[in-house]
């Protein structure tokens, strides 16, 4: 939240990140990123899925409510879901989750984001998880007491 | 950073979280009786409420053998087993009883028990995976700040921040993210409202939930007090002394829930239901009914009535009679009433309340209800978004229930309301 105090100064606050990963593209990125040694910050907490398409809206609201103060979804490419069309799903509901919810809500849509990472881009994956991270550390923490 | 193992009992966060409970706490009392017996000690074992429940007609619960479990100090026992997340919390059982003990706030009250002492987690019950009540617990929270879209406002209406009539949206903006058509309803009440007021009617644009699903479904009583507080203070601060609603479920959430826990609710602010709102200018002849089309084809409706509206409400609430008053002077138009085979306080139930129990059992309860409409005619009116959206979701199920048109009240009325300006009245009298 822009408007509220931040009780936590800027460079000891450790967001709380929660990445969802499919199992055929973005866990095997991610895993890329490990054997390749790629260093990122280790505020982030993957749970796998399936596909990206398993990952539902409630998800990402219930880890908002129970304190993550920002949500990545990674997916395979488009077109190049293992499941065919999972990712499309995903996309086509995470537009109508931003314009409806988050949004109506009142949170920082760039809390919530989603990106496609296939299993040869470990390095972009550490990027991204390095990006996402500073930019929620700006935002600063979602929950203020 | 905290290893997630680490537990964060005892830290500064826990002490500052028990602070923002400790107000909720207070008037926890007010609407939670810890101990159920008390409330069911009338009891004489009838087994009417057995009779007439309307899930027992499509699966296995008797009303009347909880209450004696209960009453018998079993209590542990039907809490631990989960039973009364079943109920639909329709209140025909309450119509019926000679004692008048009220089976819902039993099932409130034991949804709470259950949840907060037996650990249980409904989840996997709450339809659309919990999405809605989610939304209504987050804004619960003070951090969250609703900035709602104010597209669906028609052009000619004029809206404030500060002022004396408010139109309560309630939850409208978020089902878009699944349902269609929704906001049809918030534009047509308002579009009413406009006409009939001459100050601009106040819509929030940072409007929480009532809490009427947390309060009744998921047993979040602490929850709810919390949105009841942040409404009520939204309230005061804009100087609101009318509040309509076109929604069943938040009229009788401000009607009655709110007054229960904040005792001056009532006389601070007059709670009004769309339909009491036209009753009232109709009566003061400040509107007549016209037919914009001049066909001299009758077009058959009916009227569904939510439980909410009926069964919930005291018995000198007559807001069921009053709509069929309305719908009374509209066979002049062209159309024609026709009661289905349930009506008023006996309606039958839409089959989910609260976003709980969307299952192949309650979807039986719904077909039902569709083929009582579609033998009494061909547009279904109702006066709650939830029993609409429940309604026609099940028409895609089914080809044979899916002609009939389900409208809302304010739809249905809003091309069919004349605005009598005072200069017609002299003229009229001259």
């Amino acid at each position: 939240m822009s408007k509220t105090k931040r009780k936590v100064k800027k460079k000891d606050f450790n967001p709380e990140i929660l990445v969802f990963c499919c199992n055929w593209c973005s866990y095997a990125g991610a895993d890329l990123a490990g054997v390749s040694r790629f260093q990122y910050p280790p505020n982030m907490r993957i749970v796998r899925v399936m596909c990206s398409g398993r990952v539902d809206p409630s998800f990402v609201l219930k880890a908002l409510k129970e304190g993550a103060d920002g949500v990545l979804i990674t997916g395979c490419h488009i077109g190049d879901c293992h499941y065919i069309s999972g990712n499309e799903y995903t996309r086509d509901r995470f537009q109508k989750l931003h314009q409806f919810i988050i949004k109506q809500l009142g949170i920082n849509g760039k809390r919530v984001r989603l990106e496609w990472v296939s299993a040869s881009e470990g390095k972009r994956f550490a990027e991204l998880i390095t990006e996402f991270t500073n930019q929620i550390k700006e935002l600063g923490p979602f929950k203020v007491l | 950073m905290k290893n997630i193992t680490e537990s964060k009992s005892g830290s500064k966060k826990e002490l500052e979280r028990k602070k923002l409970f400790s107000d909720a706490f207070k008037y926890l009392d007010k609407v939670y009786e810890p101990n159920l017996r008390n409330i069911l000690k009338r009891c004489y074992q009838c087994g009417r409420c057995s009779g007439v429940c309307q899930v027992s007609k499509v699966q296995k619960f008797t009303p009347s053998k909880i209450i004696q479990l209960i009453l018998e100090g079993f209590e542990d026992r039907v809490i631990e087993s989960g039973v009364l997340w079943d109920c639909l919390t329709c209140n025909q059982c309450l119509k019926d009883c000679p004692e008048q003990i009220n089976f819902a706030d039993l099932v409130r009250m034991a949804r709470y028990k259950m949840r907060h002492e037996a650990d249980q987690n409904p989840s996997e019950m709450v339809a659309h995976k919990g999405i809605y009540t989610t939304i209504s617990e987050l804004m619960s929270r003070p951090y969250i700040e609703p900035d709602r879209n104010l597209d669906w406002i028609p052009k000619e209406c004029k809206i404030t921040d500060k002022g004396d009539t408010l139109y309560y949206v309630g939850c409208i903006p978020y089902f878009n993210f699944e349902f269609e058509n929704l906001d049809n309803i918030a534009s047509s009440t308002l579009k009413i409202m406009c006409q009939l007021e001459e100050e601009p009617i106040v819509v929030f644009k940072e409007e929480s939930c009532c809490g009427h699903d947390l309060y009744w479904g998921q047993g979040k009583i602490k929850t709810f007090i919390k949105l009841a507080m942040k409404n009520i203070e939204m309230f005061e601060k804009a100087g609101i002394s009318t509040i309509v609603t076109a929604c069943a479920e938040c009229y009788r959430t401000f009607k009655i829930d709110y007054p229960n826990i904040f005792d001056d609710f009532n006389e601070k602010f007059k709670v009004k239901h769309l339909i009491e709102y036209v009753y009232e200018k109709w009566k003061q002849n400040k509107i007549a009914f016209k037919n914009p089309n001049e066909d001299d084809k009758v077009i058959p409706f009916t009227y569904h009535d939510p439980c909410r509206l009926s069964r919930f409400l005291p018995n000198d609430n007559n807001i069921t009679e009053k709509v069929r008053e309305i719908f009374k002077e509209f066979k002049k138009l062209g159309y024609e009433f026709n009661e289905m085979l349930h009506n008023k306080e006996n309606s039958l139930c839409c089959g989910v309340s609260s976003w709980m129990n969307c299952n192949e059992k309650t979807k039986a309860l719904r077909y039902k209800r569709m083929l009582e409409a579609k033998e009494a005619g061909e547009i279904m009116v109702t006066s709650c978004p939830k029993c609409n959206i429940h309604l026609s979701c099940i028409q895609n199920d089914f080809e044979n229930i899916a002609s009939i048109k389900i409208m809302d009240f304010s739809e249905f009325l809003v091309d069919h309301i004349e605005v009598i300006k005072d200069e017609d009245n002299l003229e009229g009298k001259v």
